[in-house]
């Protein structure tokens, strides 16, 4: 008997049918993955499987007997518990509240907090975690916070844990410790859903595989039947692979960019490289090695405290981002969500908020020209549906479309250094192949390309050269044939 | 797409409606010396509540306006009737200055506000809850605490005075004679109009009411996109307080006093206005226009009431209430996009 069995389950949202008829079974003690492009229907699926949404028709089994899962505390209580990719925990309490949050051990009234400290850091001692319970989370990095959520699952004794993106920021050795708590769950008896983009962690995690694409399952069946060239075939529905994009031109000799000896302690030391125009530079490296920091620094957020930058020639150094846009240099920041849109802003405002004084003359905006331009730039960066409305609110979008908002932003300002940070993070297959065209279009257009990325494919697949970071250091620089996804994952994780 | 309309007019359909019911049911409401009443009572919220908008888009909050009022009014005053300005620049001279003086003072308020906010990072309910107490601190001490107003009788520049203070009066009471209006068109309610006017262009069409949304949006996005996001933020608070500084005078015009408690609580007026016309204390949204409905529907309601013979305890009551509605029916649209 399976523990949890979904079958022909469909939900409608209005205008949108996000699951049509899908069936899922996952059995105790066994990891299945949920894999698909976005808006296949996994978060729909995750929804209904937390009880945050109830499906429009279908039968959800749980232990055999059908079962509506009302509410989320519903399904909380019969054991199961959803670990979402935006962790839900409260930054400011300590691990141990909590893990204990709406469950608290109190005694005559009072809270019982030493119990449940002891609680607390034994089911993350169990998970290989150990940390002082009681400070707040916030001090956590994603990847303890992961671990918070799963030990609150343990502490509850979850009988099935969902896990969506659990590794989309997580570097390989976070990866692959969760992936080795993930199979001591499952040891226990646990059921486990696995919601990823990541194929080789999946095929890594999971003994079974189901992909939906547009709604509609399109592909069970054991991890060892398929190969992940397959799945993608699965997933998009035609052969994708990332091609190799050659470069259009030679790089310029001399470099725009020449960073020397760039430090600023403890994030990053003694960098130092160069940038050409037309050249796209890889930065590879685990989370934490200091590459956002880099990053950011360039981009006039953050500062740094020795060290020297010139740009085409001139002494560089940013007082703010302001001054960086002003220099010629953009950066599109990791999290377009956070630091990259304006939700509440249409595609038109957001594309054309860095550059909007051209568009103002004495404070007042030209809209017909701010609309041409937009237009023109959301075009270029090949806005979808085509031709791109420009008055939809961003948070229509796809995450796809939304980075390409981004990236329509940043070509508006004419800067001749464009640095990405992890440009196609949580952006389905096909925008992503999409995506690395209009990067390698920016270089040959000869503007030098900064590539911060964690996904090695994508690196490989675009850079001219890499520099690995390791630990704030730049641990080596790789090129040509020596340009290895093994090279660089060595150079990544030497030991110290 | 319904729920959009709903939610974009849902406060105008709620004005017209409450107007109905006045019409119908509220003898002598729908007289044009009784609507233009209306936007002479609103004319000094609006305006804060235009201001406080600026603010509230931000993602911030503006205390400090009712006691401006009280302090931006005393030094007009002061400088209207001072015999030194009197003497040096006449009348008409003297007028334009306190004019100056009282937009000035509630402007570099506001200015001060913005900067505290903006460049020291203070929380802006703390840097407003500040200068608001020193703000009306300073009222009482420029006035030792009693009215600064009509001249007494002895005054050698009496009619000096007098003719400052009526000059003011034609600003801040003066009725502009149009044909089937008995008493004219109020002039404050003219300049609030214009205000609003000029409050909607600004937010609308120019690069800084962009920014203000981009602020209150997504500050970090804003930043990150060269958006001068300290001064824009200081901006907004000096608007703030050059609205309260204008309100100001249109108050002492109207009393031909200035006193130093003048204005006492009109913050919470204020965003009472900006909250109902839809402006979002979580930043990013509202409207220069839903600042005048939201200050209308308040100045209809107490005057539907009081036309009523309802006492004041109850429209207080009823206030609350439509405040509570207006926020409980904006999240109830809200809920309409999740699915969107």
């Amino acid at each position: 008997m399976s523990l949890l069995e979904l079958s022909a389950i469909t939900k409608r949202y209005p205008g949108v049918t996000a699951l049509d008829t899908v069936d899922l079974t996952v059995e105790a003690g066994a990891v299945h993955a949920v894999v698909g492009e976005n808006g296949a229907g996994k978060s729909t699926l995750l929804k209904l499987v937390a009880g945050a949404e109830r499906p429009d028709a279908g039968e959800i089994r749980w232990d055999g007997a059908p079962v509506t899962l009302a509410s989320p505390r519903d399904a909380l209580r019969r054991g199961i518990t959803v670990i979402y990719q935006e962790l839900a925990l409260v930054p400011t309490l300590g691990a141990d509240a909590n893990i204990f949050l709406g469950m608290e051990l109190a005694r005559g009234g009072a809270l019982a907090a030493d119990a449940m400290r002891e609680a607390a850091a034994k089911a993350l001692a169990e998970l290989g975690l150990f940390i002082d319970p009681a400070q707040p989370v916030s001090r956590l990095s994603v990847a303890q916070r992961q671990l918070v959520e799963l030990a609150r699952a343990l502490v509850r004794d979850a009988r099935l844990v969902a896990l969506d993106e659990p590794t989309a920021t997580l570097t390989a050795h976070e990866v692959a410790h969760l992936a080795a708590q993930i199979e001591s769950l499952t040891a226990k008896g646990i059921a486990v859903i696995f919601v990823s983009h990541r194929l080789d962690e999946v095929r890594r995690v999971a003994s079974r595989i189901t992909v939906l694409r547009d709604g509609r399952r399109v592909w069970t069946g054991a991890t060892g039947e398929v190969d992940e060239a397959a799945l993608i075939r699965h997933m998009v529905g035609r052969d994708v692979a990332y091609r190799r994009h050659a470069a259009g031109r030679p790089p310029d000799p001399a470099p725009l960019v020449a960073v020397r000896g760039l430090t600023r302690a403890p994030a990053f030391h003694d960098v130092s490289f160069a940038l050409r125009c037309g050249e796209i530079v890889g930065v590879a490296g685990l989370v934490g090695a200091g590459r956002t920091e880099l990053a950011r620094a360039l981009a006039g957020i953050e500062s740094w405290t020795t060290g020297d930058v010139t740009l085409a020639g001139a002494p560089y150094r940013p007082r703010s981002p302001r001054d960086a846009i002003a220099r010629g240099l953009a950066y599109l920041p990791e999290d377009r969500q956070r630091d990259g849109l304006v939700l509440r802003f249409t595609v038109r405002e957001n594309i054309t908020l860095p550059v909007l004084q051209r568009f103002a003359a004495h404070g007042r905006i030209r809209r017909a020209a701010e609309t041409l331009a937009a237009r023109a730039a959301a075009t270029a960066v090949d806005l979808r549906p085509s031709p791109p409305d420009v008055e939809r609110p961003v948070t229509l979008l796809s995450g796809g479309n939304q980075q390409k908002v981004v990236m329509a932003k940043w070509l508006l300002t004419d800067a001749r250094v464009v640095v990405f940070d992890e440009p196609t993070r949580g952006v389905d297959v096909g925008a992503k192949v999409e995506l690395h065209r209009q990067i390698r279009a920016l270089a040959d257009a000869g503007k030098a390309v900064l590539l911060i990325s964690s996904e090695l494919p994508e690196l490989l697949a675009l850079a001219d050269r890499v520099l690995v970071m390791r630990a704030g250091r730049v641990a080596g620089a790789l090129a040509g044939e020596a340009l290895t996804a093994e090279r660089v994952m060595a150079l990544a994780v030497e030991a110290l | 797409m319904r729920r959009d309309l709903v939610a974009r007019y849902g406060v105008v359909i709620a004005l017209l409606a409450l107007c109905a019911g006045a019409a119908l049911f509220v003898p002598g409401f729908l007289a044009l010396g009784n609507l233009t009443t209306i936007l002479l009572h609103v004319s000094v919220n609006a305006i804060l509540a235009l201001g406080m908008t600026f603010v509230i888009v931000t993602g911030g909050i503006d205390l400090s306006v009712g006691s401006l009022i009280g302090l931006a009014g005393v030094l007009s005053a002061a400088t209207l009737t001072a015999d030194g300005t009197l003497a040096a620049v006449g009348v008409g001279g003297a007028t334009v200055l306190a004019v100056l003086v009282g937009t000035g003072a509630g402007a570099a308020v506001g200015a001060a506000n913005g900067a505290l906010t903006a460049y020291g990072r203070i929380a802006p309910f703390v840097v407003t809850l500040a200068t608001m107490t020193v703000a009306r601190g300073a009222a009482r001490l420029v006035t030792g605490g009693v009215p600064i107003g009509f001249p007494l009788t002895g005054d050698p520049a009496f009619a000096q005075k007098s003719a400052a203070l009526d000059a003011l009066h034609a600003v801040g009471g003066g009725r502009i004679p149009v044909p089937g209006l008995d008493r004219g068109f109020p002039m404050p309610a003219l300049i609030m109009l214009a205000l609003v006017a000029a409050g909607a262009f600004v937010l609308t069409r120019t690069r800084f009411g962009r920014y203000v949304y981009a602020i209150g949006g997504n500050e970090e996005a804003a930043r990150l996109s060269g958006v001068p996001v300290q001064r824009i933020k200081l901006g907004a608070y000096a608007i703030s307080g050059g609205c309260a500084g204008l309100a100001a005078i249109l108050l002492v015009g109207q009393l031909r006093s200035a006193g130093p408690d003048a204005g006492l609580l009109y913050e919470l007026n204020a965003i009472a206005a900006a909250v109902i016309g839809g402006a979002s204390l979580l930043g990013g949204v509202g409207t220069a226009w839903g600042a005048l409905v939201g200050a209308l529907l308040i100045g209809v309601l107490n005057n539907g009431l009081d036309l009523l013979g309802v006492q004041s305890f109850w429209q207080e009551i009823a206030k609350g209430a439509i405040i509570l509605l207006a926020v409980t029916f904006d999240v109830w649209t809200k809920r309409g996009h999740h699915h969107a």
